[in-house]
């Protein structure tokens, strides 16, 4: 029943996004249309381009909160593991020793028990499948949440005419793809060098 | 009078001689980064975009005419193999007649983000043995690969058997599926195409945070509580500040590199069924001809023995030694332990061979 409640919220929420979302990219656009003709008087400029373009903030926005609550669900269940194992542990030590000892050496000896316990439960989850899923879809919404704010900045730094992350990584690739020709002409050339000086 | 709390005098003696250690502590040792972690003096004999390879000096007559290339892992930076005199895996090989060089990946930064196995593999290490053999007069090289560094190395001695003549292959990723560590669980669920089109290089932050979870309490909470205790031991503090200057210092991994790391060794575990590819090449472990020397810890909490262990059935070697050592992934290379047994039995199974 609580799985069905979920999905009905989860449709709500979506359904109300795409609402909103419609309605940004509605009025932006309206708004781009009605003023774009006098804003392209300063068409040089960076606000003409910046105009242009704050839809798409508005949309990545809209989109970065969907992922967010993705991100939420991901980040609550891995807590939770972490509790759940915390609290499992606890008892485990809890029935091993009953009474907190005041002496140097049971403390001492009391000690290596905990963390052999705690030790024990936590590499366990963490090598377990729950684990190793919930984070592997943890870290990809986080990533989403990344690839939002990075269009955010990307329309940015275009309106300032400065260089995107997408603009450097053809260039890192560029750049790449030359050293990569340099080393095996370079290879090449010692190749002959070494056959003709009959090496 | 029969509810009064009663404390032991000692633990009382014990936790105030903790505090004075944690205000003392800054008086008598010093800071991380005040630490040098440079040890053996060496020479940078080559050098390729951020990669370097160091020959060591030493001042013992080279007893060994094959000369040892190690090629580092990429996780942290090599100074492990050389943290302590009395601990370092170079003044051992050193020591023992060798002629030393290592391959220092460096640090990547974002401009390396397209640098991958290929690059790693057909160009870094073939240009570095290239190199030794030019400088040495030799056709072969022996090549020491540590952890990743010992996949990098198995994957160059499967493409190029006839430029390598030993593989030492030391707690080496090999079978990605076998691999019982929380490492291969984390790296098993990783969108990874997501990650390398999204931020680029594995950034060192996330490596942390894998590490940090390995051994929670022992690493994260009881190690440093030993530590205040115990720094009035100039040694122990010496040795646990490097060790800890070591820890921190996580250079990123190239993008492409990464991506082709957890895919093909982790997730489809290409490497150990002979379908991996390299630049075009099939990288098929059969080739592995030469006389290859495997180590493992049973200990290793980073690379499970039964992820190296299979190397030693797939290779085509007929001289083939696996040895397993009880201790961890630092100690088997780090230790009083690996002085005493590890380098030995390695030191005499090389030379045997290095003639």
């Amino acid at each position: 029943m609580g799985t069905e409640a979920e999905h009905t919220r989860k449709i709500d929420f979506k359904e109300t996004t795409d609402y909103f979302k419609h309605l940004s990219l509605f009025w932006t656009d309206m708004a781009y249309l009605i003023t774009s003709k006098p804003s392209a008087l300063t068409s040089a400029g960076p606000m003409r381009k910046l105009t242009s373009q704050t839809k798409k903030l508005a949309s990545e926005m809209i989109e970065a909160n969907e992922d967010l609550m993705e991100f939420n669900t991901r980040l609550t269940e891995y807590y939770k593991q972490l509790a759940d194992t915390w609290s499992e542990a606890q008892k485990r030590f809890n029935s091993k020793v009953p009474e907190i000892p005041n002496d140097v050496e049971h403390i001492e000896s009391s000690k290596r028990v905990w963390i052999d316990i705690f030790e024990n439960a936590f590499t366990q989850l963490f090598d377990s499948e729950n684990f190793g899923e919930n984070f592997g879809k943890l870290i990809s919404s986080e990533l989403e949440l990344s690839k939002h704010w990075n269009n955010m900045l990307a329309v940015l730094l275009e309106s300032a005419n400065i260089p995107t992350k997408s603009d450097l990584n053809e260039v890192y690739k560029e750049l790449h793809s030359l050293r990569k020709r340099v080393s095996k002409l370079e290879k090449y050339e010692k190749k002959i060098g070494t056959e003709h000086n009959g090496k | 009078m029969e509810n009064e709390l009663r404390i032991d005098p000692a633990l009382v003696e014990e936790f105030l001689k903790f505090n004075k250690n944690l205000i003392e502590a800054p008086k008598m040792v010093p800071a991380i980064d005040e630490i040098n972690l440079e040890m053996t003096p060496y020479d940078v004999a080559y050098s390729e975009d951020k990669m370097r390879l160091l020959h060591f000096n030493s001042s013992i007559q080279k007893q060994n005419r094959i000369p040892v290339i190690i090629v580092y892992a990429l996780i942290n930076r090599y100074h492990i193999l050389d943290i302590h005199p009395q601990k370092s895996w170079i003044k051992n090989l050193l020591n023992q007649g060798f002629d030393v060089y290592l391959i220092d990946w460096g640090s990547p930064t974002n401009i390396d983000k397209y640098v991958g196995f290929d690059d790693y593999v057909n160009g870094y290490i073939d240009n570095c043995v290239d190199f030794v053999c030019d400088e040495t007069d030799v056709e072969k090289v022996t090549l020491q690969g540590y952890c990743t560094g010992g996949t990098l190395a198995t994957v160059y001695s499967a493409l190029y058997p006839n430029k390598v003549k030993n593989l030492i292959a030391t707690a080496p990723v090999i079978d990605g599926k076998k691999d019982t560590t929380v490492v291969g669980n984390l790296a098993k669920h990783m969108d990874v195409d997501n990650m390398v089109e999204t931020i680029g290089n594995m950034p060192p932050e996330f490596m942390y945070y894998v590490f940090s979870i390995l051994k929670p309490f022992e690493q994260g909470v009881e190690k440093y509580i030993h530590f205040f205790k115990n720094i009035h031991d100039k040694s122990y503090v010496d040795n646990f500040l490097r060790v800890e200057k070591w820890l921190n210092d996580t250079p990123s991994i190239p993008g492409e590199l990464f991506r082709q790391w957890i895919k093909d060794v982790y997730q489809d575990n290409l490497l150990i069924q002979d379908k991996m590819y390299v630049g075009g090449k099939l990288v098929s472990l059969k080739n592995i001809t030469m006389p290859i020397f495997i180590q493992v810890a049973v200990g290793d909490h980073l690379v499970s023995p039964e992820c190296s262990m299979p190397l030693y059935y797939a290779v085509g070697s007929e001289d083939k030694t696996l040895r397993i050592y009880p201790t961890g992934h630092v100690g088997m290379i780090a230790s009083s332990f690996s002085q005493k047994k590890v380098l030995t039995e390695l030191g005499q199974w090389l030379s045997e061979r290095s003639k």
